[in-house]
């Protein structure tokens, strides 16, 4: 389906030259892309986990029994096996399985792709800032990374969740974004520091372009594709850090996300009768992280042409 | 001579930033919302006891100087007492932080090694089926969520076959026999140590497979191989002495930068196995309000970190004589 917009977009645009250059840079990106076996996997499987976010309205239309959080079957009080009515069974109070599931999607897909959002969008300007500027403003914000990333992400979100009291989703969202830039700022300020040395950047310099304007239009096309990629391993392991909070009881109480689902079968005890409920949910995060893991892989083969195959 | 030059300024870089980490923890008990003399003083301490704590930790006065107090009480080792084991907060850490070392030493040195073989393999046989599975294996386990896959270890293992404890670290049957010999203690531990060490196990020498596979297919294509192919060497010998030292260098770069999150893999992996260690008592003492275990548990964990950061840029300096700094 993506193939088809781009080409069609590529057709609207043969009148302008340019553009269209850019359009068949970005298909023959494409094309590589496609031509990769994990990334194409994980593309699929994302695109299911996206379906599944997207279906997570219909179950509670169908009948507020099937409400993820609050819908009870009214017959059942306890954690029984697949049935017609209960796809993958209920949970310890009677609360369908399938619908926690579908709505574990949405929330995965939130907390994942926002916190990666910012903690990118931070990354790069930092990592930009610290390399163009150099000095003591590198000195200052590199050494500021360093003091994050000895920090473990969980327990500090586990701290502050000690200090302020249950924190709700998109409190623990900025949390995880908060301190999880460094480690990409790292890349984009060395990425930086080599731009810096070529020569587009000293014409623009002596073409009297402030830095700013340096920073955002010949510095960060460059630096973009790079963040990208980075992104889609920040999305896993903001899923991650989400899912294992919920597990340990600190999620956000609210909202029914995968990790919670694991917390309830296993603080219930239901671990060993009931693993219609403990697979699936585990199966989700791992799956997901996965899929957002290998479309990365793809994306690293096709941004670095030495790890391509010889042939090509 | 230069490299203790460099050594010397690292070590001076790492005592400020542990500085800093405890200053901003310093601020965050004191200054986050609600009242800061619940969180140092146990709410079950009869008034005397806290008026007189309140005053002993300064409680009373001044910001500044509740931070020299503070850093006096660090220097002397006195972190406080627990709210709920009662107990001196360093007892209880001096007592479980064995417990971690060694599941968490004997997980990172493990799989590492499995890591950089199974990766030496791979790049050897790039893009034939062996390196396919090993990439795909590598890639499912270093994805697989932590506590799920703890739980499903101790499902299958523990419950349906058997074959291991299902959690803790001994069996008080064999502890409380006075006459029990010390090899039968050790071999109590070692069963229990299996499923957690086989999970993180797990989890870990994936990321380092891959890491190895990348590397070592770049230092395949350097000259100095090709030079080794020209001399007529033997491939096992290319492959073993002249490309995977190199190549595996990286390795103990990730496991110095990735040692934060590992730890969050620690933490997890003790509170799913019981496991007695300083990470289960962290997640412990966040559940109960504990502050002063949490306070201090945070902080050697984060001292840990620094340190072996500290330890393996030695160790790179010593593995690779290219570098002199």
């Amino acid at each position: 389906m993506v193939t088809n917009t781009s080409d069609s977009m590529a057709g609207a645009l043969d009148m302008l030259p340019k553009k269209r250059q850019k359009i068949s840079a970005f298909n023959e990106k494409w094309l590589i892309f496609k031509e990769n076996f994990i990334g194409r996997a994980g593309l699929i499987l994302l695109s299911l986990f996206a379906l599944m976010a997207l279906l997570s309205f219909i179950p509670p239309l169908i009948d507020p029994m099937y409400h993820p959080m609050t819908g009870v079957d009214p017959k059942i009080s306890c954690s029984v096996g697949p049935s017609i009515h209960h796809w993958l069974g209920t949970d310890f109070i009677g609360r369908d399985i399938l619908s926690q599931l579908l709505a574990g999607a949405k929330i995965a897909f939130m907390v994942g792709i926002s916190s990666a959002f910012i903690s990118i969008v931070l990354g790069t300007s930092i990592g930009m800032i610290a390399g163009y500027f150099g000095r003591y403003i590198d000195a200052i914000l590199m050494r500021l990374a360093d003091i994050i990333m000895v920090m473990p992400t969980l327990l500090v979100v586990l701290i502050f969740s000690s200090l302020f009291g249950q924190l709700n989703i998109w409190t623990i969202v900025l949390v995880i974004a908060l301190f999880r830039w460094p480690g990409v700022s790292r890349v984009i300020r060395a990425q930086t520091l080599t731009l810096k040395q070529r020569p587009f950047i000293e014409a623009a310099k002596l073409a009297g372009a402030s830095p700013i304007r340096i920073i955002l239009r010949h510095i960060m096309p460059n630096v973009l594709p790079l963040s990208l990629l980075y992104m889609t391993f920040r999305v896993s392991s903001a899923i991650i850090i989400e899912a294992a909070l919920a597990f340990l009881g600190f999620g956000d109480p609210s909202s029914v996300s995968w990790g919670m689902m694991l917390q309830w079968v296993w603080k219930t005890g239901h671990m060993f009768q009931a693993p219609y409920w403990l697979l699936p949910p585990g199966i989700c995060i791992s799956l997901i992280t996965l899929s957002f893991y290998m479309v990365g892989r793809a994306m690293d083969e096709v941004l670095d042409p030495r790890l391509r195959k010889e042939d090509d | 001579m230069e490299l203790r030059k460099y050594l010397f300024r690292r070590l001076i870089e790492i005592t400020i930033i542990f500085f800093v980490i405890m200053t901003i923890l310093f601020l965050l008990f004191r200054l986050a919302p609600g009242d800061p003399v619940s969180r140092m003083v146990d709410p079950s301490m009869t008034p005397e006891d806290a008026r007189h704590l309140i005053s002993q930790l300064g409680l009373d006065q001044p910001l500044y100087q509740q931070y020299i107090i503070y850093l006096r009480n660090f220097f002397s080792g006195d972190f406080g007492v627990s709210f709920h084991y009662g107990t001196s907060v360093m007892g209880i850490i001096w007592d479980r932080l064995p417990n971690t070392a060694i599941l968490f030493t004997t997980s990172i040195i493990l799989s590492a090694f499995v890591g950089i073989f199974l990766g030496k393999i791979a790049s050897w046989h790039k893009d034939k089926k062996i390196d396919t599975w090993l990439t795909l294996g590598a890639l499912i386990c270093h994805t697989l969520f932590l506590p799920w896959l703890a739980l499903i270890m101790i499902w299958f293992f523990a419950y349906k076959i058997g074959w291991f404890p299902l959690n803790g670290i001994l069996s008080p049957e064999i502890w409380i026999q006075t006459d029990a010999c010390f090899f039968s203690k050790l071999i109590d531990v070692l069963h229990h140590l299996i499923l957690p060490l086989a999970t993180l196990f797990l989890i870990h020498f994936g990321s380092y497979l891959l890491i190895m596979r990348s590397s070592m297919l770049d230092t395949l294509k350097e000259d100095y191989i090709t030079t080794a192919r020209a001399k007529g060497l033997k491939e096992k010998i290319i492959r073993n002495h002249h490309a995977a030292p190199n190549a595996a260098l990286p390795v103990v770069t990730s496991i110095a930068l990735s040692l934060a999150f590992s730890i969050n893999g620690g933490a997890l992996t003790e509170t799913v196995f019981s496991w007695p260690g300083i990470g289960r008592e962290l997640v412990f003492a966040v559940s109960n309000n504990d502050y002063p275990l949490a306070q201090a548990s945070f902080l050697l964990i984060a001292a840990v970190v620094l340190l072996s950061n500290f330890l393996v840029d030695i160790l790179y300096a010593y593995l690779d004589p290219r570098i002199r700094y």
